[in-house]
């Protein structure tokens, strides 16, 4: 058996999947009964980019009067299409039993808490900003910006049409660092909780200390929100998930940003309370 | 790769395999039972290229 490879770890985070199950809400008005329907919804992506099978699915009991916009509801919660599909299944479902059961709306849209997705470009327009976003933290700017533009439509298109190696040949150059530094200028991060005023925390944080020693998922917690390291009692309070594992406080968030990061070049982490049991 | 000398290889060792290990995991659980599931996104022809 061959030794796993870090490489593999980019293949296994592309390639992960939910299983799920969609079900129009009960007082949509439909002419006959409308059916579930399943889907293996790509981790990486975003739910308004994915679900296009849906909306058919749908049509076909529905009058086109009765349908606005498509949006998302799980538990309660509007699902927002501008974080990827991994985070909010993360963040709001972890230790559900599968298949992942979302609810279906094309009425009351919740202006409040969702941003409307009219088009595909739209979501075009969010990741690559999220992906500059990143790339300022990591390089100011300078890799995104050398880039033509049909190297940017590279990484969307990757990313649209799940190509991962189309998205790879050009992601990696966002990847790369001086030798000497160690890492990037700072580690693209966002942490995210259910429970909470604010939608995220993002703050500067450095992949190595000033004497060059490796900064870890533990030190970043531990600097940005250490509730969610504190033990109570020896029983661990949250769990800390990234693409639904939990890796050790030990790993280099160096590491963990080149190889855990989603397509849009930030590490997004829930913290989520640890199920009681 | 670059790896700080203040991170033993056995500490290295623990954490990456602890990767590898829950994500194996994870695609159990999430994709095993449910292989007979459509895929959101088609794939048209998929060449495997050794490049990454």
């Amino acid at each position: 058996k061959r030794m796993a490879d870090d490489k593999d770890v980019l293949r296994d985070v592309w390639y992960g999947r939910i299983p799920t199950c969609f079900t129009l809400y009960q007082d949509e008005i439909t002419e006959r009964e409308a059916e579930p329907y399943y889907l293996l919804l790509p981790r990486v992506s975003y739910i308004t980019l994915v679900t296009d099978k849906v909306k058919k699915h749908f049509q076909k009991v529905m009058k086109q009067e009765d349908m606005e916009e498509m949006w998302f509801e799980y538990e309660g919660t509007p699902l927002k299409w501008h974080y990827p599909i991994g985070l909010l299944f993360d963040l709001h479902a972890s230790n559900v039993a599968l298949p992942w059961s979302i609810t279906v709306h094309f009425k009351n849209f919740p202006e409040r808490d969702l941003l409307h997705c009219p088009s595909n470009s739209l979501i075009e327009a969010h990741f690559m900003s999220t992906i500059k976003e990143a790339d300022t933290l990591k390089h100011k700017g300078q890799v995104i910006n050398d880039m033509q533009k049909k190297d940017h439509k590279q990484l969307w298109m990757g990313l649209q049409n799940d190509k991962f190696d189309q998205f790879w040949a050009m992601n990696r150059k966002l990847m790369e660092y001086p030798t000497e530094e160690g890492g990037f200028r700072y580690i693209p991060f966002r942490i995210y909780q259910t429970m909470s005023d604010r939608p995220f925390i993002q703050k500067l944080f450095r992949p190595v200390t000033a004497e060059g020693q490796s900064h870890t998922l533990g030190d970043l917690l531990k600097e940005v929100f250490p509730a969610a390291i504190t033990n109570d009692d020896d029983q661990k309070k949250y769990q800390v998930v990234i693409h639904g594992i939990e890796p050790m406080l030990e790993t280099p968030v160096q590491w963990l940003s080149e190889h855990l990061s989603y397509p849009d070049n930030f590490l997004h982490i829930s913290v989520i309370p640890t199920p009681t049991d | 790769q670059c790896m700080s000398l203040s991170i033993t290889p056995a500490q290295t060792a623990a954490w990456r395999k602890q990767i590898f290990e829950q994500l194996s995991e994870r695609s159990k659980r999430e994709m095993e039972n449910f292989q007979h599931y459509e895929q959101a996104i088609e794939q048209s022809v998929w060449v495997k290229k050794g490049t990454m």
